[in-house]
Parts: structure tokens; sequence; C-alpha cells
């Protein structure tokens, strides 16, 4: 479902992302590991288009990184620790503005589906600015999945949720069968409660092998 | 289409909600033409050749203090990110980001053209001088969001953006400043200003257009 092949990232002559070659089978749940600065999101990054590679190419649900364009982009969702959304609108008018961006074509129902599922129902006429951290992430939540995406790419998801909402993200997210998930993450100690696999990151290099995964089979990764 | 309509109908609402940025824009294109009217009509009589410069200077400054607005919203919240990973073409998020601007920055100028009409006792409000106005700005707004976008990336954006904006505007604002003296039966020293303006405007649109998509890239 991703496939990464000598996929590196150069910014000026520091190599944020060094010749990374990975698969991601379909459905499988696989945590990116790695120490500040070791390229987990520049990764990330790349793989949802928002930069473009200084070598190497890589497919996301079928989709070629350089010729993938709009088609790549609606197959994945995207949630990261900061929740992008807009503060002055309400849950659902934010949900609505990414459906009608997406083209969702039963967005009401989606929408009613995903605010109850995150427990913002009540709360969907508020503005987002009123919400507390944990709620911005449960919206946030909502948003990565509103389309329908086959992939998500996660970049530290957990930060800023309570157990509650950690419940929330395993339940819909992190062991949500049929799923493809890459997500960076700093904890370890969760990661076998989810992951299928890892991949690990130091300095841009992926490391050979990886630490903390119930098993391998469905992620292999490799450095070059 | 259908993303373009998206975006700029939010960008819409959000202008609205976000009232502060545009409204210390319109408050300093009203009190800047005020003190002009002050100003001028004590040095001079003859305040019509004066007019253009004034003119475009507030419509300049007024455009700079508002502009960096929407794309600053948007890098602040994290969600210009997630306008960039959606399956819109990005020339569609530039084109509804341009039209919010353009938008409300007419709103302002013909707010100023209607004030110093009133002030400087000068027919302003005429179909040639309009059409002048909304030329200027769409070919200053297109170059001043394509910064903007630029600038909402960097922490010293309100200094990047006049900075670069300034120098790449000057021709756009020469043509503009003698076509509004034209319209104004002012002597303009001969050439065909509003065609220059024309081409100056449609070169920083296509231009504009075309770098959106590098521009956009972290």
């Amino acid at each position: 479902m991703i496939e990464a092949r000598g996929l590196t990232k150069r910014f000026g002559r520091a190599l944020a992302v060094d010749h990374v070659s990975f698969e991601v089978a379909e459905g499988a749940k696989v945590a990116l590991l790695g120490a500040n600065g070791a390229g987990k999101t520049t990764l990330l990054a790349l793989l949802s288009t928002l930069l473009s590679p200084s070598e190497g190419e890589a497919t996301v649900a079928g989709h070629d990184l350089a010729s993938g364009g709009s088609a790549l982009r609606a197959s994945i969702g995207v949630l990261t620790h900061q929740p992008m959304l807009y503060e002055e609108l309400t849950p659902e008018e934010n949900l609505r503005f990414f459906a009608r961006l997406y083209s969702v074509a039963d967005a009401e129902e989606r929408i009613e589906e995903l605010l109850r599922a995150v427990g913002l129902w009540l709360r969907r006429d508020e503005p987002t600015a009123v919400l507390s951290r944990g709620y911005h992430q449960r919206l946030a939540i909502a948003r990565a999945l509103l389309h329908r995406p086959p992939v998500l790419l996660l970049d530290e998801p957990e930060t800023g949720l309570d157990r509650e909402a950690l419940e929330l993200l395993d339940r819909l997210v992190l062991h949500a069968p049929g799923l493809t998930v890459l997500a960076a993450t700093h904890l370890r100690e969760r990661v076998a409660s989810w992951a299928d696999g890892v991949l690990e990151l130091e300095r841009g290099r992926l490391l050979a092998g990886g630490a903390g995964a119930r098993a391998a089979s469905t992620a292999a990764g490799a450095a070059r | 289409m259908n993303a373009t309509i998206a975006v700029l109908l939010k960008d819409l609402r959000l202008l609205w909600r976000q009232r502060s940025g545009w409204l210390s824009a319109a408050t300093f294109a009203a009190i800047s033409v005020l003190t002009y009217s002050f100003a001028l009509d004590l040095a001079t009589g003859e305040v019509k050749p004066l007019l253009p410069g004034v003119l475009w200077v507030t419509f300049l400054f007024a455009g700079i203090i508002a502009s960096g607005r929407s794309f600053a919203a948007e890098a602040e919240q994290g969600t210009f990110d997630a306008l960039l990973v959606a399956p819109a073409p990005r020339s569609a998020i530039y084109g509804a980001k341009l039209i919010s601007n353009l938008i409300a920055l007419l709103l302002i100028e013909v707010a100023v053209l209607v004030m110093a009409t009133i002030l400087f006792n000068t027919a302003l409000l005429s179909v040639e001088l309009i059409a002048i106005m909304v030329l200027g700005t769409l070919g200053y707004v297109s170059l001043t969001t394509l910064l903007s976008t630029l600038g909402s990336r960097v922490r010293s954006r309100e200094v990047l953006i006049p900075v670069l904006a300034l120098p790449l505007l000057t021709p756009l604002l020469i043509a503009a400043v003698r076509a509004t003296g034209g319209a104004l039966d002012l002597p303009t020293g001969g050439g065909d200003w509003l065609a220059l303006l024309a081409v100056v405007t449609a070169w920083t649109s296509v231009g504009s257009v075309l770098l959106f998509p590098f521009v956009a890239e972290q």
C-alpha cells in the first residue's frame, strides 16, 4: 500500500531523509520511530506530497508520488500533533468544508456519524476555538477519516490526548480493520499494543529491523 | 472549480468572523485619506493632480496591512497544510485566496473612493476609474497573495512582504497612478498607461498562478 524506494530529501546540504526504502502492506499498522530530528516528519511530509523528494520514488495506495497528485492526496488522511482546523468555524462547519474539498458524496450523514463517534455531536455548533486541546484532536481525527481514506499518515497523533481520547484513536484509527497506517510516534511503550511493524529512523537513515514491534511481517524495512 | 468555491466561501466566512485585520486596514485607509484632505487643502487650492498618488499610496499600504492575514492565519492554525494535502489543484487554492483578498481590498477601496469624492470635492466614482482600480488591485493582490504564501512560513513575515512586494510592485503602481491621472483628465506625459497596467497585471497574475505550487511547498 505504501512503497518507498531510495526516498531522499535534502535541505541545502543537510540530508533530512537519506535513501529510505520500505514497504507497508495493505491494512498494516506501522510505527515510525526515531529521536527528534531523525527525519520522521520529513518522511511523512514527502509521502503526503507536502514536500517533493530530492531523489527516489514512492507509491501510496497505488499512486506514484511524482505524478499521482490529486488522486494520491484523495487516498490519504493526515493527522498531526497540530489539529489543522479553523478555530473560527464550528466543528460541523470545519467538517463540512473539508467534505466539500474532498467531494464526499454523503457529507451530512458522514459528518454526523463522525461527530457522534468522536463525542462532539452535542458541541457541533460551538466555535472550535473554545474546545479543549483534547477535543481539537478528536475533531482532527474526524477530519482525517472524513473521506474514508485507505491510508492514514500520522505524525505524533497522541499529543494532547487524554486516556479517553487515546482509546478513541485506538478504536477509530490504530485498530481499524483494513486501514493502512504509518504513524510517527515517541510513545514506544504503546507501539506494541497496535503496531504490526516498526520502522526506525536515525539521522534520516532507516535502521534495518527496528524495535518494539509485535510482528514485522507486514512491514519490511531496509536501509540502503 | 468546486475546490475554488469551497475555499472561497470558507475564506469569506472567515473574513467576516476575523474582522480585526481588515478593519485595521480600512481604518488606516480612512484616516489616511482624511489626513491628506486636510494637508493638501492647506497646501494648495488645486488637489486634483495629487489625487492619483494619494489614492494609490492609500490602497498600497491598506493592502499591505491586510494582505498577510489570510495565509498567516492558515499557517498559524496548520490549515494551510490541510489544504495542500487535499485533492484540490494548488492553483484552485491560490485562485480562491486571490478572489477573497481581492473582494476585501476592493470593498475598502470603494469606501476610500466615496470618502475621497466627498473630501476632495472631485467626482471619482466613474466607470473608467473603477475599472483602473479593479485592474490595478488585481495585479497588486495577485502578487501580494503569492508573497503572503511565502511569508506565511517565516516568522518575520511583517517585514518580508513589504520588502519583497514594494520593488516588484513599482511598475504596476507607476502605471496605475498614470492611468488614474489620465482618467481624471490630467496630463500623463504620453503613452498608453492603461495598456501598460493591463500588461503588468496579466504578467503578475499569470506568473503568480504558475509560481504558487513551488512557493506553497514547505
